[in-house]
């Protein structure tokens, strides 16, 4: 496969507009999620039908594909009527395969600031919001950076799975060049390495992240 | 009721393209765990060239999503040369990409005994090999089998991404059938019933095994 | 014949005196630093069989490495070890006086020969209390699984936890966890045991049992080495005591002389301090 210069300079905008598409959908996603995700966490810690409802939830979404997900949102909906464009169509899907994950982290975090620091508060006399937000939730955070970074990580490699219902990112673009090219080595060299790129930089993010956090605490 | 004729119909086929999953994913996970002690292995106690090579390979794994990595090798093996069926080239792609969670896991595992196990163990006047075999990885081993179990689960729901090139399983027998029958939502929701029964008994005999294994922690 | 009898005693009278003067552990000249801070300069001790030193000193003073360079768990960088006059970590080249460090398989032999406890994480939490005592005797010594299991039921019997053979150590107490990993080092037949600060992650109300497990030891004439913050402990079981502080041995003395009338301000300042806090 010879290293065609030419070819080259015509692939690489044409992957970075992918990697546009897949920049946006992911980030979306982990913004929706963030919020989507802490609102699922809260709703399971309370008792009754919305705990159960919650919980329900999370087992659904983590234990079928996201790739039927996709399917049953893209087709699914059309066929009921209202379709969804490709993009949509996998916003929605990212956002309720991963808020279960994002809740499960939450849950977790929560979970492992231990007891004793809710006595600890107590003790000293803290009312309920003071020891939230100056104790317990300080903690929950510092200790959530981390696998929400690799939860970031997941949802950008899972973009890559909405080139099945036809969106335009970085997957489906590697896909049709492909297709229409001999340099296949190329193509995919190329593709690897914005993933590597988008991947690496979330990751940093995050470290700087909770060195930033770990210094304010 | 009337509405999922088409589901009912194509439930037997479902099933068929189920035993395909779990075949392809048990296919996988075996060589999978086999290799990913054996980098966990070396990633603990191996020279430094040997780590950098495992950590570049980790790099490429964490970062590269999966779907991209059997695309690639979908156009790529009829390049080559070599006369692999499709069905042990997806299960190979998949092996190798699990086998990098699923060490990072056994070294987590390994790297969280206190050092006093190892310490006791060496001045008991074990070598190394002893001690491993009889102290330090039966640890390991049960304090990585909850992860490796969700590892596990992902595996089965990754297996969905070999029908994006043109393999058959569980999602590309929904597909056909969605095509047959233009019923997406009930098949399609069929399907994930399916991987959910499939993943949440993996996921139940997982917590199960937590339980009984953990028994001295 | 009657020559081998006579050469037989003999030599089992020139072999006597041999050795009661032999040191059981000797140490000279030991220095080790961790990245550019040394911990151990220049430290020499010598125990004698049947001898029970222990060594006290501030935190940071050394003991534990001490201890830990002596079954070669933590690396040396200068300075001899011996156990009952076998080198052990390194060799040194008569002649050339550069040191060779000994194989992975003979620096595991040498452990064989020396009993070690530590603080805390002792026992082996996968296997029950007659597997913990009888693994390294069976795997490593290759004895018969039966015989170890015999001895083990001894030992057991000997810290006073017949009782607890088939438990895992996570329903033991920290006390009786102690006392099932003493027994665990003493399967190994050891000629000297060390112990490191053992009673100081336990609740106060379990020091005592153990306390008097290792007492029995002592008194059944085993060679120890103890460090140990239990300053009564301390005095009522050694037959020597050693102040660390620093790297260095400070000074080293009978235990009503160095608790009573230390020579030195360090010893004083220190003892003065644990006097303040509970009195001896």
């Amino acid at each position: 496969m010879p290293f065609d210069p030419h070819f080259i300079a015509r692939l690489i905008p044409a992957l970075l507009e992918g990697a546009a598409v897949t920049v946006e959908l992911a980030g979306l996603t982990m913004a929706i999620c963030l919020v989507w995700g802490l609102l699922v966490a809260l709703a399971q810690g309370v008792r009754g039908p919305l705990g159960w409802i919650a919980g329900g939830y999370i087992q659904l979404v983590r234990n079928t594909p996201l790739l039927i997900q996709l399917y049953l949102v893209y087709f699914g909906f059309s066929m009921a009527g209202f379709g969804l464009s490709g993009f949509a169509s996998g916003l929605l899907a990212l956002c309720a395969q991963n808020g279960g994950y994002v809740a499960e982290i939450y849950r977790g975090g929560l979970q492992s600031v231990s007891s004793r620091q809710f006595e600890a508060g107590r003790a000293l006399g803290m009312r309920r919001w003071t020891l939230y937000t100056t104790v317990i939730l300080p903690q929950v955070i510092a200790r959530v950076i981390p696998p929400l970074t690799n939860q970031s990580i997941a949802i950008i490699k899972d973009t890559s799975q909405v080139a099945a219902i036809a969106v335009m990112e970085i997957m489906k673009i590697t896909e049709v060049w492909v297709e229409t090219s001999a340099n296949t080595y190329d193509v995919f060299l190329g593709a690897a390495l914005i993933y590597l790129a988008l991947t690496s930089i979330a990751g940093l993010v995050g470290k700087l992240t909770e060195r930033r956090l770990a210094f304010a605490q | 009721m009337k509405e999922f004729g088409p589901l009912i119909h194509g439930f037997w086929y479902l099933l068929r393209g189920a035993e395909m999953t779990v075949l392809m994913a048990a296919s996988a996970a075996l060589p999978a765990t086999i290799l990913g002690v054996l980098l966990s292995l070396l990633h603990v106690f191996g020279g430094r060239l040997l780590r950098a090579a495992i950590l570049g390979y980790l790099f490429l794994i964490r970062g590269i999503p999966l779907l991209v990595l059997l695309t690639f090798v979908y156009y790529l093996m009829p390049l080559t040369g070599i006369d692999l069926p499709p069905f042990w080239g997806v299960v190979l792609v998949i092996s190798l990409y699990y086998a990098a969670f699923i060490s990072e896991v056994f070294r987590a595992g390994i790297l969280s005994l206190p050092q006093a196990q190892w310490d006791a163990a060496r001045s008991l006047g074990m070598t190394r090999g002893l001690l491993l075999q009889i102290v330090i990885l039966p640890q390991a081993l049960r304090l990585a089998a909850p992860p490796y179990v969700s590892l596990c689960v992902s595996l089965v729901k990754a297996t969905s991404l070999v029908s994006i090139v043109g393999l058959w399983e569980l999602t590309m027998a929904s597909r056909e059938v969605v095509e047959r029958t233009l019923a997406p939502f009930q098949i399609f929701i069929g399907a994930a019933a399916i991987y959910f029964f499939i993943c949440y008994t993996l996921a139940l005999y997982g917590r199960h095994l937590e339980r009984r294994v953990l028994v001295g922690h | 014949m009657e020559g081998t009898l006579n050469d037989a005693s003999s030599s089992a009278i020139e072999l006597a005196p041999t050795r009661q003067q032999r040191p059981m552990l000797e140490i000279v000249g030991l220095r080790k630093r961790f990245g550019v801070v040394e911990v151990l300069r220049d430290v020499s001790l010598a125990v004698s069989p049947g001898e029970v030193v222990v060594v006290i000193g501030p935190s940071g003073s050394g003991k534990t490495t001490l201890l830990r360079c002596t079954n070669l768990l933590e690396e040396y960088d200068h300075g001899t070890i011996m156990i009952d006059g076998e080198p052990i970590g390194y060799r040194i080249d008569g002649r050339s006086g550069r040191r060779a460090r000994m194989s992975e398989r003979e620096i595991a032999r040498a452990r064989e020969r020396i009993g070690m406890v530590f603080q805390s994480f002792n026992l082996f939490p996968h296997m029950n209390v007659l597997q913990n005592i009888v693994a390294a005797p069976v795997r490593v010594k290759r004895i018969e699984r039966r015989q170890a299991e015999a001895r083990a039921r001894e030992l057991l019997a000997m810290v006073g936890l017949s009782d607890k053979a088939t438990e895992h150590p996570i329903r033991l107490s920290g006390g009786q966890q102690q006392r099932v990993a003493i027994a665990r080092a003493l399967a190994m037949d050891p000629k000297i045991m060390l112990f490191d600060e053992i009673t100081s992650a336990l609740d106060p109300e379990l020091v005592g049992e153990v306390l008097a497990a290792m007492q029995q030891l002592a008194s059944d004439g085993m060679t120890m080495v103890v460090v140990t913050h239990e300053m009564s402990f301390a005095r009522d079981i050694a037959d020597r005591i050693v102040f660390m502080d620093g790297g260095v041995i400070v000074e080293e003395g009978k235990p009503d002389q160095l608790l009573f009338g230390p020579q030195t301000e360090r010893v004083r300042a220190f003892l003065k301090r644990y006097n303040d806090r509970y009195r001896i």
